[in-house]
């Protein structure tokens, strides 16, 4: 992706990215909402998970006086231009995997100006959720520069330059949309700037709070201009209240994995899923949103042996794994054969923590490599256990 | 279709459903390497992360978890508490009195194994996998009647020490052991390099592993940070002012094991180097250990002494700083300073370490000047 000199906009185009993108706010807040955020003050961004290429459709002035893009040179790009060739892979590795799973994260990054230059910033991640609903609207990203390790002690308050008022016409210029897939991929790329890393740093108390604050200054201006149908967004989905989150260190193991697998928590009530994998949610068709906190048995429908959920209940109990065929559901009403292996999980103290339920749909084709099904399953459980194992109790949920 | 079905039958590969199934008489899966598959090179930077679990590190959690699943283990590794022994050094201890550190002499076992004719080979479960080097361009796994002929099997340790601990055993051991040596510490790392998996760790303890002149490695899956990987050191050799060398030897500083550090992304750079030093110390009969972690880009060498108390000489995972207890007493009142005094009274003298981290910045620039003229 080209780092600077955004092409000049196509006329022919113009009208109708300038549109999409500036109705990702208008649609759900009033008129007034790019005034609003304009006023405020810092370097931040929102993006449109639900547009292809998950674009950014705000930027703000702080930003400009930050890395140099002015808002019309980043609207409509992904977020990851910002990152170059000695980002740490590690650190863009957590802020992809909150993206994926819809948390707010915090991480500190490499970044690059528009004039290639490195510079560290604390990224602020938060998802903007629907209130009622709990869909995912939008998120936002404050960057916070990351004073040297030494300047920071006794260094008085640094806030981010003065403020630019962006013209918001001027704003609107569109430019070459990039195509990257689907939402994960936000926020991450990797542009050759030959540049070495510095010493890597670390965000100081008072950095992670400005950068909270900010964010939380967005999220009311946001609250009040928001008119969709009288409901407010909030930075906490309804929904999966309740609902523990786990720690980003395991979500970040358990998202490497491949298999379509459910975790469910048999410490709480009526064993709830708490978490999915994405090959479990193209499988199934449910969203991430919908599955989490529900029980397995959103999956049976007419036809599902009832003896066979009575073996699985038993296995449960007695703290067995066990392999099954079952006749299973989508959310669209068609059934799959489904090979089932549900076994307990244990953490860092030996005790069970979790249970993993992993899904094959015997009638599409797969690669088990030479190996039987039920064995190819077991690769996901092996993985899990591994990555659960690493966890003390008191540290799994975040 | 509602029926439950057990998995069952005595070799999961022999299941009704599997592709190995035609061919009568299948007894192994040959898990080959792609031929130098990014080997030589650093890796790409991106692959580690965004890549999902490798073909073999897939393979090898899912037959170990199956070989459990069927019971054959003595007892449920996972079951074991783990906790970080308070201080600053975050040593490890695993509460386990099931563990018994004899069962790893089981080698006659395996070297009468290997030695069998094929067709007893299914009557050994604890074998999981045969490996060995490949023609294709990717990693593929294949079946195969018989051992691999210059590869190793990986064999199942059924009293684990953590999950998926396995034996890594020669397949063939009537061949010099010389050559064998860095044929085994080659594919060790590079194992090590293809599960691509920062929890896998293999290992080598010179005391206990090596059988009539053959090394044997065993590798498992640590979920927690072992104390020794996250330990200051202090690089002895870089490659001396020339051109930047392809591997780099440090010492740990304020660990209480003295141990030398090799990190290369060049993999046979990293395995010559390693194998040079592992046949001057069995040579001199000194003991030692060798850790490799980091997705096979890190070799952790632990020289020991004999202990004169117990004549006992540490484990590699002991050595990096994970110990396991017998007694609810022992865990409980586990404390740094115990564990400490422990790996000092292995450790090399000052003077003994010198001549050894000379040793190995010697061999390391041999290795780096004769790299130079072969490419100059």
């Amino acid at each position: 992706m080209a780092t600077s000199g955004a092409p000049g906009p196509d006329d022919h185009d113009h009208d109708h990215g300038h549109g999409r993108l500036a109705s990702s706010l208008t649609a759900r807040y009033s008129d007034w909402v790019l005034e609003a955020l304009d006023e405020l003050p810092g370097s931040f961004l929102l993006t449109d998970p639900a547009l292809p290429g998950h674009p950014i459709v705000y930027a703000s002035g702080g930003l400009a006086a930050l890395t140099g893009y002015a808002p019309r040179d980043v609207l409509g790009r992904n977020a990851r231009l910002f990152q170059g060739a000695a980002t740490d892979r590690a650190a863009v590795a957590g802020v992809r995997e909150a993206v994926r799973t819809h948390r707010a994260h915090q991480a500190a990054l490499l970044n690059y100006r528009r004039d290639g230059a490195p510079h560290w910033v604390l990224l602020h991640l938060a998802p903007v959720f629907h209130a009622r609903d709990g869909t995912l609207l939008h998120f936002l990203a404050v960057q916070v520069p990351i004073a040297p390790a030494a300047a920071t002690r006794g260094a008085t308050c640094h806030a981010p330059g003065p403020l630019l008022a962006a013209c918001r016409d001027e704003a609107r210029v569109r430019e070459d949309l990039p195509c990257a897939t689907h939402a994960g991929k936000v926020f991450v790329d990797m542009d050759k700037r030959g540049l070495e890393a510095e010493e890597p740093r670390v965000a100081s108390d008072r950095e992670k709070e400005m950068a909270t604050s900010t964010a939380n200054n967005i999220v009311s201006a946001l609250n009040r201009y928001s008119k969709l149908t009288g409901l407010v967004v909030s930075s906490k989905r309804c929904c999966s209240i309740g609902i523990p989150a786990l720690s980003s260190s395991l979500n970040l193991s358990l998202g490497r994995i491949k298999q379509s697998f459910v975790l469910t928590d048999s410490r709480l009530p009526d064993m709830p899923i708490i978490y999915a994998s994405d090959a479990f949610t193209s499988l199934t068709g449910y969203s991430r949103e919908e599955i989490l906190g529900c029980n397995c048995k959103v999956l049976n429908g007419p036809g599902t042996s009832l003896e066979v959920l009575e073996e699985i209940n038993q296995h449960i109990c007695s703290e067995q794994a066990c392999t099954v065929d079952l006749l299973s559901y989508r959310k669209d009403g068609s059934s799959y054969c489904d090979l089932l292996h549900v076994s307990p999980i244990r953490d860092a103290s030996g005790k069970v923590a979790f249970h993993i339920w992993v899904h094959l749909d015997m009638g599409a084709k797969h690669d088990f490599n030479g190996l039987a099904p039920e064995v190819w399953l077991l690769g996901a459980v092996g993985a899990v256990r591994v990555a659960v194992r690493g966890c003390q109790a008191s540290t799994m949920t975040a | 279709m509602v029926s439950a079905t057990k998995v069952e039958g005595e070799y999961s590969f022999l299941s009704k459903n599997s592709h190995l199934d035609q061919s009568e008489g299948v007894k192994i899966h040959l898990y080959r390497f792609g031929a130098e598959h990014r080997n030589d090179k650093l890796k790409s930077l991106a692959c580690s992360e965004q890549d999902g679990p490798s073909l073999l590190d897939t393979i090898l959690l899912s037959q170990w978890d199956n070989f459990a699943l069927k019971g054959h283990l003595d007892y449920d590794v996972t079951a074991c508490q783990l906790k970080v022994i308070g201080g600053g050094r975050n040593f490890v201890g695993q509460l386990n009195n099931k563990w018994n550190p004899f069962s790893l002499k089981e080698y006659d076992k395996f070297l009468s194994f290997t030695c069998l004719k094929t067709n007893s080979m299914k009557s050994y479960e604890g074998l999981l996998l045969g490996i060995a080097q490949g023609e294709n361009d990717r990693p593929e796994v294949t079946p195969s009647a018989s051992p691999p002929k210059d590869g190793l099997l990986v064999i199942a340790n059924a009293y684990p020490v953590e999950y998926g601990h396995i034996f890594l055993v020669p397949s063939a051991i009537n061949q010099l052991s010389c050559y064998w040596d860095k044929v085994m510490i080659g594919l060790a790392t590079k194992i090590s390099s293809e599960v691509n998996n920062a929890a896998f760790r293999v290992f080598f303890d010179s005391r206990t592993s090596v059988v009539s002149g053959h090394m044997i490695f065993q590798a498992c899956y640590f979920a927690i940070p072992l104390p020794v990987e996250s330990a200051s050191t202090f690089m002895v050799y870089d490659g001396n002012g020339k051109a930047r060398s392809d591997i780099i030897v440090s010492e740990t500083v304020d660990y209480p094991l003295k141990a030398l550090v090799f990190t290369s992304t060049n993999l046979k750079a990293l395995v010559s180097v390693v194998s040079e030093i592992s046949v001057s110390l069995h040579d001199n009969a000194t003991a030692y250990s060798l850790l490799i972690s980091n997705n096979g880009t890190k070799v952790f060498l632990f020289p020991q002494v004999k202990n004169l108390v117990t004549g006992c000489c540490l484990s590699a995972w002991e050595c990096g700083g994970y110990f396991v207890y017998h007694t609810k007493f022992g865990f409980d009142n586990a404390s740094e300073t115990e564990i400490s005094n422990r790996m000092g009274s292995v450790s090399l003298e000052d003077s003994t370490f010198e001549d050894l981290k000379h040793l190995c910045c010697a061999i390391a620039d041999d290795l780096c000047k004769l790299m130079q003229n072969v490419t100059a």
